[in-house]
């Protein structure tokens, strides 16, 4: 009965405490815009998906959440829409976005150091030894430990958010899902205007 | 005097609702102010998201918070913001409040629950007092939340089972699962009884809400069926459609303020747009639940209450509760089965529905004699499953993070090859002196009012019976053939679970309400919520919340 998740907020306290010591907040980069995301549904143009930083997350999501013979991959459950939904929100927390941008540049920069390129033009290997190599580091630890848990939000949540494509995610862990299931029209960050306007009339 | 109504009611939970339904249907011209938002059955999904992960039916942290003391190593207590920590104390804010987020697991506490100090005598450290009331003169509201909320269930006889005024209940018991007849067995086999929960859950329809639809997610989630006893669906509604009961959502109250004679003179609130507004009424109900309704009475000062409503033995917001106790798990291999007998455990949707309180109080020198107890519930483990994906991604006690093929195999053997089945012990949260509401100094929430700062400690002697029962609730897992058994004893306060703070008794000196829940000192000015409770009993607090609010509602339309 005391149902509440706290690993995201152990995470979170993990990570504020981090960015505050590191001052990477500072870091902002580029934002996807607010519209972009309100629809929860694979934007048809997915022109930035070929924009810094989704390539780079984009393979480091097929590393941590490799596609196999019926295991479907990052790739496969659309992680990245489902991040690009989720990150896009207007009541998502900007500083999610603020530290997943940062780590990608931690990433990179270890990249080079380690192996001369960037994270994207490596083998699997070598993305395995930089990915330990970054854990290594507090800092990187909870990069990896707030994308594994978006990642693992985009294979389970329901498709309205879009990951778990086709409910591939569900299927792939027998997992029976409950109903009624949300519509887009009652996505989470939409909640707050359906009850916006209902009111009672006075009684006298 | 002419009042702008009759009676107004602050927060719409278990402690509002009754209180509402009752004086409307009496003509009583009622407010009801939530400081939430309104969600009906049309909103509510089984998303999980929404449902326990972002912050839909609680606030944002940044905007509304608490501080909460631990304790550090030199033995000082040091408040934290949740905006910092992330502990998020927030239960369900919104009209029906955490009612619509509940599992329903309902259980009466027992006549022994009303005389604590005198049945078990004092324990050092804990502030153990008897109620004013018996379990007798609550029973018949006990009874009524069974029509009135509506509880389905099935009576048992066994060893603690408390009295009944009436043969059962009036709605028969929710599905059960198959797997409920071998915990049946397995009990039986040790000699303890294991009885079907009641449930806050329609099994038949009733008015506007349908029965269950065994969706298989309950607890956490608002429900799509009206089934779940909410303050909303059972009784709001119907205060409404008196005619009677107007319900303003999205008004926060800031501040009662009270006139010379230390009566409530108005209250203040803020609307959804940012407006400040005031209302007046002849009776004023605090039911925001235990740690905001202490909060609300502290802030309102007045000339004859310099520190608050109620507070003049500075009892105010003190002896707050939660539940004690323990949880623990098993595992079920499909391996181990016949096709059958796993095709059988996959199945979600009807309910495990099972608890045993043989132990609610014991004999046993360790407790040196005559100890009181508790009940331990039976269900499986809760179905979200981005929550338990996410609690496979660390190794090693949170040393390295696991990835790849290795965290694929992980979870598809967590979801895939067994079924777990989990207990949750209760017991007394003993109240004590470093358990307690106040307000913050520094912290405020949007509104600028000064948040509530808690001390959360429980008593060592929680922990002492939380691990008596956890050793109990292993043996009837063992009987049951589980494996990897683990149980856990933990003195956290399970937020969700909270009560006290404005304990009633006969004695001004030492309890903050009267017998009727009405403020000591205060005319107008009841708390209907769980607030009231000196102890908390062994078994989740809110059928006790609903009864009593039941009760008070007759106090409260006599003294009109």
């Amino acid at each position: 009965m005391w149902v509440k998740d706290s690993s995201v907020l152990l995470d979170r306290r993990r990570f504020i405490a981090t960015v505050v010591a590191l001052g990477l907040s500072a870091c902002a980069a580029w934002r996807p815009s607010p519209e972009a995301g309100a629809s929860a549904t694979p934007m048809p143009d997915r022109a930035w998906a070929n924009a810094a930083p989704w390539p780079t997350l984009a393979a480091v999501c097929a590393h941590l959440l490799p596609s196999a013979v019926a295991t479907p991959g990052a790739e496969a459950f659309h992680a990245l829409d489902y991040l690009h939904n989720s990150l896009s929100d207007r009541r998502a927390d900007a500083s999610d976005w603020d530290r997943l941008v940062a780590g990608t540049g931690q990433l990179q920069q270890l990249a080079q150091t380690q192996q001369g390129a960037v994270f994207e033009q490596l083998d699997s290997a070598q993305r395995e030894s930089v990915l330990r190599a970054l854990e290594a580091d507090a800092s990187g630890q909870l990069w990896l430990s707030l994308l594994l848990t978006y990642l693992l939000e985009a294979l389970l949540a329901d498709p309205v958010y879009g990951g778990n494509a086709d409910a591939n995610g569900w299927q792939w862990l027998q997992h029976q899902p409950g109903f009624p299931r949300p519509p887009a029209d009652h996505a989470w960050y939409r909640m707050a205007a359906v009850t916006g306007q209902r009111r009672q009339k006075a009684v006298g | 005097m002419d009042h702008d109504f009759d009676v107004c009611v602050i927060g719409s939970g278990a402690g509002g609702g009754p209180i509402a339904l009752r004086l409307a249907q009496a003509g009583k011209r009622v407010l009801v102010l939530e400081k939430g938002p309104w969600f009906t059955e049309k909103d509510f999904f089984k998303d999980e998201l929404a449902c326990c992960r972002r912050s839909v039916y609680t606030p944002k942290l940044s905007d509304e918070q608490h501080v909460i003391e631990d304790k550090n190593p030199l033995g000082e207590w040091i408040g934290t913001p949740t905006s910092e920590s992330g502990r998020d104390f927030w239960n369900g804010n919104c009209v029906g409040g955490s009612s619509n987020f509940m599992s329903g697991f309902f259980h009466r506490l027992k006549p022994v629950d009303f005389r604590l100090l005198s049945e078990f005598g004092p324990i050092a450290g804990a502030n153990v007092v008897d109620w004013p009331i018996s379990y007798a003169e609550l029973e018949p509201y006990y009874t009524m939340v069974e029509t009135e909320v509506g509880i389905s269930g099935r009576v048992l006889a066994h060893p603690h089972a408390e009295p009944r005024s009436t043969p059962d209940f009036p709605y028969p018991a929710t599905a059960e699962h198959a797997f409920s007849a071998r915990i049946d067995r397995a009990c039986a086999a040790l000699g303890v009884t294991a009885f079907p929960v009641p449930r806050a859950i329609l099994s038949r329809p009733q008015g506007d809400r349908r029965s269950c639809e065994y969706s298989g997610y309950c607890g956490s989630y608002g429900c799509a069926s009206g089934a779940k006893g909410s303050a909303r669906a059972a009784l709001l509604n119907r205060a409404i459609a008196s005619g009677h009961c107007e319900l303003r959502a999205n008004a926060k109250v800031t501040e009662l303020s009270s006139d010379a004679k230390g009566n409530i003179s108005a209250l203040a609130y803020v609307d959804g747009d940012g407006v400040r507004q005031r209302v007046d009424a002849k009776i004023y109900v605090v039911a925001c639940q235990a740690i905001e309704s202490a909060r609300l009475l502290l802030a309102s000062t007045g000339p004859r209450h310099p520190d608050g409503l109620g507070n003049r033995y500075r009892q105010l917001g003190r002896n707050l509760l939660f539940a004690g106790g323990s949880e623990g798990i098993g595992s079920f291999y499909y391996a181990e089965m016949d096709p059958g007998e796993a095709a059988a455990l996959r199945q979600r949707g009807p309910f495990i529905n099972r608890a045993v309180q043989d132990w609610y109080t014991f004999e046993d020198p360790d407790f040196g004699g005559r100890a009181k107890g508790g009940t331990i519930d039976f269900l499986f483990s809760h179905p979200n499953p981005i929550g338990r994906a996410v609690n496979q991604i660390w190794d090693n006690n949170d040393e390295f993070l696991v990835w790849g093929q290795p965290l694929q195999e992980r979870l598809q053997r967590v979801f895939t090859a067994k079924q777990y089945l989990r207990f949750e012990a209760f017991n007394d949260w003993l109240p004590n002196d470093d358990c307690f509401v106040g307000l913050d100094p520094g912290v405020r929430d949007k509104w600028g009012s000064p948040v509530a700062r808690l001390r959360v400690a429980n008593h060592p002697h929680d922990l002492k019976v939380g691990r008596f029962l956890a050793d109990q609730a292993a043996r009837v897992l063992t009987e049951l053939g589980a494996k990897e058994i683990h149980t856990f004893v933990t003195g956290d306060p399970p937020q969700n679970l909270v009560a006290g703070g404005c304990r009633f008794g006969n004695d001004p000196k030492t309890s903050v309400l009267d017998r009727h829940c009405r403020v000591h000192d205060v005319d107008n000015l009841y708390v209907s919520d769980g607030s009231f409770m000196p102890t908390g009993g062994s078994v989740p607090p809110t059928w006790t919340i609903y009864a009593n609010a039941f009760r008070v509602a007759e106090q409260i339309r006599a003294a009109l």
